[in-house]
């Protein structure tokens, strides 16, 4: 009959067997290609084996033979979900190592592109986690908040999601003349999405009982699986490298660190939603005190950084996005190295599925919010 | 409760609106496309001298991050002629447009004017290899974009194929790609 | 019988049959345009005005398509499940009237009947997760038994609680039983816990959690395709309707509150229109709800059903009881079922606080984690000593 795959229970003076379930990687909510095996005491997971590589492209190892301008476009599509903060963290790493100064408007535009890229990001995870908790409409709701951001980026850069925008020392081009009227909409509109969106799903009871006090994991342990970003933040740890290590010009801003505290499914679902509000304020507060001026420093076309590395750390959508660089003096990198949010993030769903039910692996899958692109890379 | 009944109003309101989507090929409910938008390259077309700002000087097809484009220069008969001051003009152009990811770096790395992302942006073809857009369908897109846009070439002192008033005997010294070679 | 007899129950039974597949068609336009409303979306639009006839697309397309049946398959309990669902689906409608007399056969017990049978419906449900052979498919066929057979008992419940109030089994009577007064006035208790009960047996957001499509992928289904798919889903369908009718019946009066005017086959016919719009309502609601809640875990659905509607229902009927048994004004009823149920849901909800309480998510402010000046690169000379390359500015800007 059912040709179940068994493997013998700790449970052995019961005689009863688990079944093996393969979550993946052709299953609608994995959010790409994750295969989760799953050992199953009824509907109770007993144990949980994650494994990752379905979308591996090799990203690392292309970077040794592109040049500088052309992995930009690799770092578009590791996290692909935030294209900019990827492209930011590949030229900061570089700009790094050759010492450039960047020019402030420069790094302007960066941020209010990369922090609008969080929202997009972040919409795109409300949209999504509403799915896996079995709601139908929130999907559709953030597409519509995300797909004006993304209008608004096609205007800036020329692309939707692809941007290959954020350059080696500077940016491509710069706003368009109405990009400020633009984006002041666009924070309204916005402003009343992230509302909109939180009516539907934030106090719903039954979403409440999904997500409250599922897949708990406390500070302490998330630090040491390496978690960070929003998952770190939910167990209670107030880490935000724009905070503790800030880069750019994230030191001229004031915009707020949403920390949770029970580690829960709920609070990393709520400190997305709130960092959608900062990451609003923060756009606000740049187009502000954005002036005229130079956008892109001094660098050969074909930039040849010289011997040496660079670290550089940022904070992506999903937590610290940080890039190694290793130059040996030539037009392309010796070794690249990216140290990916959601592959860290990733590692902790064998503790958080203890005990859980199969539709809570769904959930708590989904609240770690991870990017196949960026895991497997 | 209250959480749920929230929600209960909130899809109520929103049921009235319009819809934000639009039934697809509805002429008049398209975006209109951006002025930055980039679709796919093409070969711009040099009115001023009747022929393509290309030279075939292969600068882009190295700079490409996903090898989707080759070329192939010749010599121009009409530098010959003297009625035009590029020397060599592309004679095979090739673009995979399946292959294309609109990075735009082509553009960048252009010495000619001679290259610019398009409005072009639909990709459907019926052969296997419909998307293999060689020069004359390039150049035809460049035309559709030029006739579309208010595009004029960035140094057009240097890249317009008008000869000089003079006569032709000392050409312009021309650069090929010298600058971005590796 | 008669041969007369006969003729008439043949053709009632076929015209009930073509009726009801009408309604399933309609159904399904009906639920993706109300969806797409609710997502801001335009749902079908290529096949006719609107979409109108996109069902019967469906119906040639489901019905040309190619029938797999998975090589592990026990192949006969996999192709009797899809009948053993439709079956039970098609046999309740027997009794249930749509107007006066407009009915196969109104049965002294029928309110019985219905549930008796409809209670069939969940070995189809079990047959098909089994026979496919898919682990998703038994889970899911096990999740429904799980579910419909805890929610059976606060449905059978619900339903006594109105038999009790006409004193009888009959619906065509309980539905004579309303022309004053509506039930839903005189019970709304036993129209919450009906109505719930009713998503759940139908497995219907919020309780959808054998086709959980982000769980088990579409559950008992997963493995059917064409013809038999379809049966699934017209039984699904028209489940969905059985439960808007029996709500209508049950506690919206049916198609006698308020009166109909006319008489003779006009007022029947008002009727029947009268009933069908109240049903489309009730459906719009469900479909209302699907678009708004997510889904609970079966522990939780478990619990939902026998920690609160089972206590509630019993609570319903001791309240009837005593309402009928000292012969009190309806109105007492009326106010006991809300309070009842507001108490419900207090100590139900409560358990989540209020909104300040239930805020693990604080914002601090970089003032307060003390933000550092950023560090950026400057322009200085790398500690090899090798010059900073700098020469040529590439045209920024357009």
């Amino acid at each position: 009959m059912v040709n179940i795959q068994t493997q013998a229970s700790n449970q052995d003076s019961l005689q009863a067997v688990d079944m093996m379930l393969n979550l993946g990687p052709q299953h609608p909510s994995t959010h790409g290609v994750f295969r989760l095996v799953l050992w199953l005491d009824g509907e109770r997971i007993v144990r949980a084996e994650p494994h990752i590589g379905y979308l591996h492209r090799g990203s690392e190892k292309l970077c040794e033979r592109e040049d500088y301008t052309q992995i930009i476009t690799l770092f578009d599509r590791l996290d692909y979900v935030a294209n900019l903060n990827g492209e930011l963290a590949f030229c900061m790493a570089a700009e790094k190592l050759m010492g450039l100064e960047v020019p402030d408007r420069a790094w302007y535009v960066r941020s209010i592109l990369c922090e609008l890229n969080r929202i997009a990001s972040h919409m795109l995870f409300y949209g999504v986690y509403g799915l896996d908790t079995g709601a139908m409409t929130p999907i559709l709701y953030g597409f519509r908040e995300r797909e004006r951001i993304v209008l608004l980026f096609e205007a800036v850069t020329g692309a939707r999601m692809m941007h290959n925008f954020i350059r080696v020392g500077g940016v491509k081009q710069d706003l368009p003349e109405d990009f400020v009227q633009r984006v002041n909409k666009l924070t309204d509109e916005l402003k009343r999405g992230i509302e909109e969106c939180d009516q539907l799903l934030t106090n719903s009871e039954l979403f409440l009982a999904r997500t409250k006090g599922v897949g708990s994991i406390d500070g302490p342990t998330a630090r040491d699986y390496g978690c960070t970003g929003p998952v770190l933040r939910a167990s209670g740890v107030k880490e935000d490298v724009r905070v503790s290590e800030p880069y750019g010009i994230y030191d001229r801003f004031e915009f707020g660190i949403p920390v949770g505290s029970n580690g829960d499914c709920w609070d990393r679902y709520y400190i997305r939603v709130e960092e959608m509000r900062q990451s609003l304020s923060i756009i606000e507060q740049a187009v502000k005190q954005m002036e005229p001026g130079p956008i892109q420093a001094k660098v050969r076309r074909i930039a040849r950084p010289p011997k040496g590395e660079a670290y550089v750390r940022t904070e992506s959508p999903r937590g610290d996005f940080a890039v190694f660089l290793v130059s040996d003096g030539g037009d392309k990198p010796y070794r690249v190295k990216v140290r990916a949010p959601s592959f860290a993030n990733l590692q902790s769903i064998t503790h958080m599925l203890r005990d859980a039910y199969i539709a809570d692996a769904v959930v708590i899958l989904g609240s770690i919010d991870i990017i196949l692109g960026e895991v497997d890379r | 409760m209250l959480g749920n009944l929230k929600g209960l109003l909130l899809t109520l309101k929103v049921m009235r609106r319009e819809p934000v989507t639009a039934q697809y090929p509805d002429p008049s409910k398209r975006l209109p496309i951006d002025k930055r938008f980039m679709g796919f390259p093409a070969l711009l077309w040099d009115n001023s001298n009747d022929e393509p700002f290309c030279t075939g000087c292969m600068v882009c097809v190295r700079a490409c991050p996903t090898q989707c484009m080759s070329a192939e220069m010749k010599d121009n008969p009409k530098f010959a002629d003297g009625t035009s001051r590029r020397r060599k003009i592309i004679e095979k152009f090739e673009i995979n447009l399946s292959r294309c990811i609109l990075c735009g770096i082509c553009v960048d790395v252009c010495n000619f004017d001679a290259i610019e992302m398009s409005h072009e942006h639909e990709l459907s073809k019926f052969e296997r290899n419909g998307a293999r857009a060689a020069l004359p369908q390039l150049l035809a897109m460049g035309k559709k974009y030029q006739a579309e846009t208010t595009w004029q070439p960035k140094q057009p002192e240097k890249n317009l194929g008008k000869p000089p008033e003079k006569p032709a005997t000392a050409p312009q010294p021309e650069k090929v790609g010298g600058v971005v070679t590796s | 019988m008669t041969a007369l007899e006969g003729l008439f129950y043949g053709l009632g039974a076929a015209g009930l049959l073509v009726f009801l597949s009408g309604t399933v068609m309609v159904l399904t336009w009906l639920e993706r345009k109300a969806l797409a409303r609710i997502q801001l979306r335009m749902g079908p639009m290529r096949v006719g005005p609107h979409g109108t006839l996109q069902p019967i697309a469906d119906v040639a397309k489901l019905m040309t398509k190619e029938d797999i049946t998975p090589s592990w398959a026990d192949k006969r309990v996999f192709w009797l499940a899809p009948a053993a669902l439709l079956m039970p689906a098609l046999l309740v409608w027997v009794t249930i009237p749509m107007a006066r007399d407009l009915v196969l056969r109104n049965l002294d017990m029928g309110l019985f009947y219905v549930i008796a049978v409809s209670v069939l419906s969940v070995m189809g449900l079990v047959m098909a997760g089994w026979g496919s052979a898919n682990k998703y498919a038994m889970l899911g066929g096990l999740r429904a038994v799980g579910a419909l057979i805890s929610y059976e008992i606060p449905f059978i419940l619900a339903v006594l609680g109105v038999a009790m109030l006409s004193q009888s089994m009959d619906i065509t009577r309980i539905v004579d039983d309303q022309r004053s007064i509506a039930y839903i006035i005189v019970q709304p208790l036993g129209l919450f816990l009906f109505l719930v009960a009713g998503l759940a047996e139908l497995g219907r957001t919020p309780f959808d959690i054998h086709h959980a499509e982000s769980e088990v992928v579409g559950g008992p289904f997963v493995e059917y395709s064409g013809a038999h798919w379809a049966a699934f889903m017209l039984a699904e369908y028209i489940n969905t309707f059985t439960v808007a009718a029996l709500v209508v019946l049950l506690f919206l009066g049916g198609w006698r509150w308020p009166a109909m005017p006319g008489d003779g086959a006009l007022h029947t016919l008002l009727s029947l229109i009268w009933f069908l719009t109240k049903t489309y309502f009730v459906i719009l609601a469900i479909f209302w709800i699907r678009g708004t809640f997510p889904r609970l875990r079966i522990d939780q659905l478990m619990a939902f059903a026998w920690k609160v509607l089972v206590p509630l229902a019993f609570v319903n009927i001791l309240l009837t009881g005593l309402v009928l048994y000292y012969d009190l004004g309806w109105w007492v009823l009326t106010i006991l079922s809300l309070l009842s149920l507001a108490a419900a849901f207090y100590i139900i909800f409560g358990r989540y606080g209020s909104r300040a309480e239930r805020m693990t998510v604080r914002v601090y402010s970089t003032r307060e984690l003390g933000l550092k000046p950023a560090v950026r690169p400057q322009a200085a000379p790398p500690p090899d000593g090798s010059p900073v390359q700098v020469d040529k500015a590439p045209a920024a800007g357009a």
